[in-house]
């Protein structure tokens, strides 16, 4: 109610049905892609990069692919097999002397363990925990941050790495609060 | 939750998709009721509305000062947006603002309302007085905010609702004395 309402104030009866008037519904799917789609037209949201690989893939191309996907499946599981619970960084730090064949193994386990919970992120459909999410997505970038900067390392020419770093320095700046705008518009 | 929304907005002006649909999915179904009841429950136009309106928002947002809600701020831009639609379809009726002359009796108030004829009643109002009911009797904004909203006297909106609400008793009136014949 409102103390400036007209002199035909609203009945119970009335008040009733408006207050029961649903105040959220959702829209169909297909908007949030329409709307993701069209903020990617005027710029406001990059291209992925895995939707210009997609337009890239032929039949052959994914077939080769799932032999692969098979195949690196069948040795993580051997691979996985001989190492028990045991990991590299555990045998390094234990003194063992592991082979690069180990480190090799122990880093193809724990790409696909870092690509896998992103991708379960992304396909999250719960969206009431907010916080939850943000920060899963911010120790992801960190993450690659550290590991680009451990490629480069290895590899002080690797394009990709540098890269990496270039863009997730590039994203800080733009996170940094802007000097107070002084026009106010509020719509 | 404001919190949470500029942090998400943040990092929307930095470029982050899944920051902008989450964004989207903590605000699109409050919008979208909103626009889908201003434009009188036609689903093409407020989805379009949506969508416009989610593109001005993004395009303004590095200018929003947190001085309100996230959520009054995306629906101010959904009204424009809805009230820009409809007068460039040509939709809006010459009921929109007028100083309206006619005889100022009353519609009895309904002593029993089902919240579904309701709905189907403002579907069916004008333009001009279903924007002002749905902003005042659902929304719950004052005649202050409604006319700083759209740019029209305190009197007007006082006008256009009172005229709203006995367009909806008329209506509902007869269709339950109607039925109540047959």
């Amino acid at each position: 109610m409102h103390d400036d309402d007209p002199p035909d104030e609203l009945s119970p009866a009335e008040r009733q049905a408006f207050d029961a008037l649903p105040r959220e519904q959702a829209p169909p799917p297909t908007l949030e892609e329409r709307t993701v789609t069209l903020l990617r037209a005027h710029g406001h949201l990059p291209t992925p990069l895995t939707a210009v690989r997609r337009r890239r893939w032929s039949g052959p191309w994914l077939v080769g692919a799932a032999a692969a996907g098979l195949a690196l499946f069948a040795s993580g599981v051997a691979v996985g097999q001989f190492l028990g619970t045991r990991n590299a960084v555990q045998l390094l730090s234990a003194g063992r002397i592991v082979s690069a064949a180990e480190v090799a193994n122990h880093v193809e386990r724990a790409g696909s363990n870092y690509v896998a919970a992103l991708t379960l992120l992304a396909q999250l459909q719960d969206t009431t925990d907010v916080a939850s999410r943000v920060k899963a997505r911010q120790a992801a970038l960190q993450v690659l941050g550290a590991a680009a900067e451990e490629i480069v390392q290895l590899a002080p020419d690797d394009p990709l790495a540098g890269a990496v770093l270039r863009g997730l320095d590039q994203r800080s700046q733009l996170q940094r609060p802007a000097p107070p705008s002084r026009s106010v518009m509020w719509f | 939750m404001a919190e949470v929304d500029r942090v998400l907005a943040d990092q929307v002006l930095a470029g982050d998709e899944l920051a902008f649909r989450e964004l989207y999915r903590r605000h699109a179904p409050r919008l979208y009721q909103l626009v889908l009841r201003f434009v009188g429950g036609i689903d093409a136009d407020a989805e379009d509305i949506v969508q416009d309106t989610w593109l001005k928002a993004t395009e303004r947002l590095g200018g929003f000062r947190w001085e309100a809600s996230f959520g009054s701020w995306l629906s101010a831009i959904g009204l424009n947006v809805a009230r820009e639609t409809l007068r460039r379809r040509g939709r809006r009726q010459e009921v929109d603002w007028p100083e309206v002359n006619e005889p100022a009796t009353k519609a009895p108030p309904l002593d029993r309302l089902e919240p579904v004829d309701l709905e189907r009643a403002i579907a069916r109002l004008p333009d001009g007085y279903r924007t002002v009911l749905v902003l005042h009797d659902v929304e719950g904004y004052r005649h202050e905010d409604i006319a700083q909203h759209l740019g029209v006297s305190v009197g007007t909106s006082k006008s256009q609702l009172f005229h709203a609400r006995r367009a909806i008793r008329t209506a509902l009136g007869a269709g339950r004395k109607e039925r109540t014949h047959a």
